[in-house]
């Protein structure tokens, strides 16, 4: 089954890669049909019949789906359905648990990260994530956001400055703390924490930003801010988003996958599943019916 | 516009990324089998213990057999030795201990669960696990001055004056009041041991839920009915695990026994009476033991002594596993 | 017997078991007070200057216990620098490597019970390989004997701290490419650091008061010295001797320090409480 996909017009230089991903050996892809070539063009990440397992359990039945660059995509769904999992997958970081197993291919500029062959923690390099609690580590909010840089780089002592403040600023948070650079990430507030966790996954210029439920844990203004951050991020990266939050995945994404049951119901423009969804199921979803 | 895109960081990074890559590799490698070998090494410390009491107690065992464990002699003079008195004595103080020191740590378990008003039981609590603090050394000095002479004016000569004349149960209370015995260093022991005991068993009685206790005390059921019948009865596999762990203590005691027990290698059935425990004997002795066959001799007690508190740990750690495993998963 | 009858009945054995568990209570909490007032009554007489400037003496001269006590300093410290890097390593390897396995499975279950082990026997053990190997008594087997015990104690505290630390922020340090060893030395000890220290500093309370395994290992020394290569003085062997002795004066002096070892344990033990309430987890 393949989905219309009309992609969104914007321009914008291609963003130098950072790190280089070994050449790793994937089929090569059967020919695509006219119109998908042209989707494809700006297609980042393409997952081919993903399963994913805890222990025998199947929790993602087979999923399809394409991540545009410089675009939004939300996953939304009922507590249960795979969203989150879906969402882990994407950086592999359910290695962590070795009860956890994915099946089929997830191809992110035509290299499947699935291969075994894969370095996780390059991988990790280039995607970053941002989880529902926000997770500052304890040391200062300058160290937070060193951190990642310091893992793979030597840049100098005014490098590291000038990437931290960008990072900062890029995520709207720069104003509130570079008087207090050296306090702890553990002092700020839950709204705060969390823009500095953004910063840290944006300060590594990752290629794509997870996004695990980032509001959910927090009051209704610094939600505000966080969307207003992801329009402004999203020039960018290409984001993917979990949202138990109908009405954020309606403001903040250009594409929606609607998940029941491991299973993807649907998957279009944020419009068209808003206003006049194919599915019955995303329908009953979306005006209320259940979930 | 684009900040990103300019900067030697990000020309250096790609050529940097494959080094720096294999190190990282490296120290997943090496630390994790650093803190993995560190692991393995306390199995074998374990081994090694065991390893070292065995072959330094050959002799011994070579030169009087299996008997050694029943023989009731200790002549360093003729270099006959038998462990039988030190294992009594060792079983018999532990007994007293577990006899005096389980029913009072129980009471301090219910009283910090049940009575205690909510301001204070952080305070007593840390105020009995401070006895568990003290060191064994301290209650025997305390044990051999103050003690000592205490029960020597007063619980033991009432105690031979009352109980003593009582058929059967008077042969334990027997003879002259000397403080020093069998009856002190259990007492000393109970002292010790009930902190240990009083927090495993305030630990488990707090993981009984609070739904149970309620819909008893909605009954209209006492304190001490609700104890009875809902606490305690929960939380058995706790309580046993924790009076076993309380009774290896009891039996490894050292320094507090030698105070007060005496030294004496004889059995007799009065409590009052001094005797020896295995770990008294080896601290008053080994340093004198002048014949191989001595030092063997308290080599081996030593190793009766880690086999015998080795089993009951086992059970008791087993045990309170059992218990964390069912409440945790 | 009606129902007023029994239920009389039932408050009557009610007051009579809360009475006998408020009595335990008082019991345990007056054997603590017996305790140190007979330590500070007795052995407060003996903190004079000379006892802490001068060395053990023999009986009928005056003296102090200043070689003791730097005995049991620099043993336990080395037995603390020994312990503690084995004792976290070993309990950041079942915390974080390994939990549900085999191995982990067996070694906490060994180090539960090297941990109540009888601590004479550990004595034992480290006299047939060390003193009877080197020919002599020595600081050096003291300390080793002390890090046996020191280290159990690390271990369980380690597991049970590094446990606390949340996987959210071990995911958040993996998800920035940190390999597992940065992961848990940058940011899960940083997280666990208080409850680590409080892990050590109840370690130290625990062997800064062990008497039985230097019985066999370090000996004693009744002089001042500093060579851990020979028998060295410590406090509570010479708080036996000294106690056990007929010598008024020596008795004095094994008061005194035994006032000083409780009162060490004791300020070592009360400080590990409160940093572990200041510790900012559990928010």
């Amino acid at each position: 089954m393949t989905y219309e996909i009309r992609p969104i017009e914007t321009s914008a230089p291609p963003r130098p890669r950072l790190i280089q991903m070994p050449a790793v050996e994937t089929p090569k892809p059967t020919a695509p049909q006219t119109a998908e070539a042209a989707d494809q063009a700006q297609a980042k990440v393409a997952i081919k019949d993903l399963r994913f397992y805890y222990k025998n359990y199947e929790a993602l039945k087979g999923i399809n789906l394409t991540l545009h660059d410089k675009r939004v995509t939300a996953f939304i769904g009922p507590s249960g359905c795979g969203k989150s999992t879906l969402l882990r997958v994407l950086n592999r970081i359910y290695e962590l648990y070795p009860d956890q197993r994915a099946t089929g291919q997830v191809l992110v500029d035509g290299q499947d990260i699935l291969d075994p062959r894969q370095d996780l923690n390059l991988l990790r390099a280039r995607i970053g994530m941002v989880f529902q609690k926000p997770t500052p580590f304890p040391m200062s909010i300058y160290d937070n956001v060193a951190f990642g840089i310091r893992l793979y780089e030597r840049p100098s002592a005014r490098e590291l400055d000038e990437r931290v403040e960008e990072a900062l600023k890029r995520a709207a948070l720069w104003d509130e703390v570079k008087d207090k650079l050296r306090e702890s990430g553990l002092s700020l507030s839950g709204g705060q924490q969390q823009r500095l966790c953004i910063a840290r996954a944006i300060a590594v210029r990752p290629e794509i930003l997870l996004l695990d439920e980032p509001a959910s844990a927090l009051d209704p203004i610094s939600t505000q801010r966080i969307e207003e951050l992801i329009a402004d991020l999203k020039s960018d990266y290409c984001i993917v988003i979990v949202t138990h939050n109908m009405q954020q995945a309606a403001r903040s994404s250009d594409y929606t996958a609607f998940m029941y049951l491991g299973q993807m119901i649907e998957f279009d423009t944020t419009e068209t599943i808003f206003t006049h969804p194919k599915e019955r199921q995303t329908e009953d979803y979306i005006t209320g019916r259940f979930g | 516009m684009d900040a990103r895109s300019h900067g030697p960081a990000a020309v250096t990074a790609v050529g940097l990324a494959p080094r720096s890559m294999r190190r990282q590799r490296l120290g997943d490698i090496v630390f994790r089998r650093l803190t993995q070998g560190f692991a393995i090494g306390v199995l074998l410390l374990l081994g090694a213990v065991i390893a070292a009491l065995a072959s330094g107690s050959t002799l011994a065992f070579h030169k009087f057999g299996l008997g050694f464990l029943v023989s009731e002699a200790w002549n360093p003079v003729k270099d006959v030795f038998g462990a039988l008195p030190a294992i009594y004595g060792t079983m018999v103080t532990a007994l007293v201990a577990m006899l005096l020191g389980v029913p009072v740590a129980l009471g301090i378990a219910v009283f910090l669960t049940e009575l205690c008003p909510r301001a204070l039981r952080r305070p007593i609590g840390v105020l009995i696990e401070l006895l568990a603090a003290i060191p064994s050394i301290i209650y025997g000095v305390w044990g051999l001055f103050v003690l000592a002479p205490l029960l020597q004016t007063t619980l033991q000569p009432a105690l031979i004056d009352t109980l003593g004349n009582v058929p059967v149960i008077g042969a334990l209370f027997q003879g002259p009041p000397y403080g020093l015995g069998v009856l002190t260093a259990g007492l000393i022991l109970a002292v010790m041991v009930l902190p240990f005991i009083a927090a495993v068993t305030r630990d488990v009685f707090l993981t009984v839920p609070a739904m149970l206790r309620e819909s008893a005390y909605g009954m209209g059921a006492t304190t001490a009915e609700v104890v009875r019948a809902i606490v305690l009865p929960h939380s058995r596999i706790g309580i046993v695990g924790g009076v076993m762990l309380g009774l290896g203590r009891a039996l490894g005691e050292t320094m507090a026994v030698t105070f007060v027990i005496g030294n004496n290698h004889h059995i007799t059935a009065s409590l009052l009476a001094p005797g020896t425990t295995i770990s008294a004997s080896l601290a008053n002795e080994f340093t004198e033991a002048v014949s191989d066959t001595y030092t063997s001799s308290l080599i081996a007690l030593g190793l009766i002594l880690f086999v015998i508190t080795f089993i009951v740990l086992a059970c008791a750690n087993f045990l309170l596993w059992r218990l964390s495993a069912k409440e945790g998963a | 017997m009606n129902i007023m009858n029994i239920y009389a009945r039932r408050r009557a054995v009610n007051f009579a078991i809360m009475s006998l568990s408020l009595l335990a209570t008082a019991t345990g909490l007056l054997v603590l007070f017996l305790i140190l007032w007979s330590l500070l009554r007795q052995g407060l007489p003996a903190l004079s200057l000379a006892f802490f400037t001068q060395s053990t003496p023999a009986p009928g001269n005056i003296g102090g216990v200043m070689n003791a006590i730097y005995g049991s300093l620099v043993m336990t410290v080395v037995a603390t620098l020994v312990g503690t890097p084995i004792g976290i390593l070993t309990g950041t390897y079942l915390a974080e490597f390994s939990r549900g396995s085999h191995l982990a499975q067996a070694v906490r279950f060994i180090n539960d019970i090297l941990l109540s082990a009888p601590s004479i026997v550990i004595g034992l053990f480290v006299y047939e390989v060390m003193v009877v190997r080197m020919g002599h008594f020595s600081g050096w087997a003291g300390a080793v004997a002390l890090a046996i015990i020191f280290v159990p104690v690390v271990v369980r505290t380690t597991e049970n701290m590094l446990v606390l630390v949340p996987a959210s922020l071990r995911e958040a340090a993996v998800a920035l490419g940190a390999p597992r060893w940065k992961v848990i030395v940058l940011v899960v000890y940083r997280a666990a650091v208080q409850g680590l220290l409080t892990g050590v500093l109840l370690a130290v309370a625990r062997v800064a008061g062990e008497s039985a395994p230097l019985l066999f290992t370090a000996l004693n020394n009744q002089f001042w010295s500093t060579d851990m290569n020979a028998p060295m003085a410590n406090l509570p062997v010479v708080i036996f001797q000294f106690a056990l002795s007929p010598y008024a004066d020596w008795q004095l002096l094994a008061w005194g320090g035994a006032l000083l070892i409780t009162l060490t344990i004791l300020a070592l033990n009360i400080f590990a409480r409160l940093m572990a309430s200041w510790s900012s987890f559990g928010k």
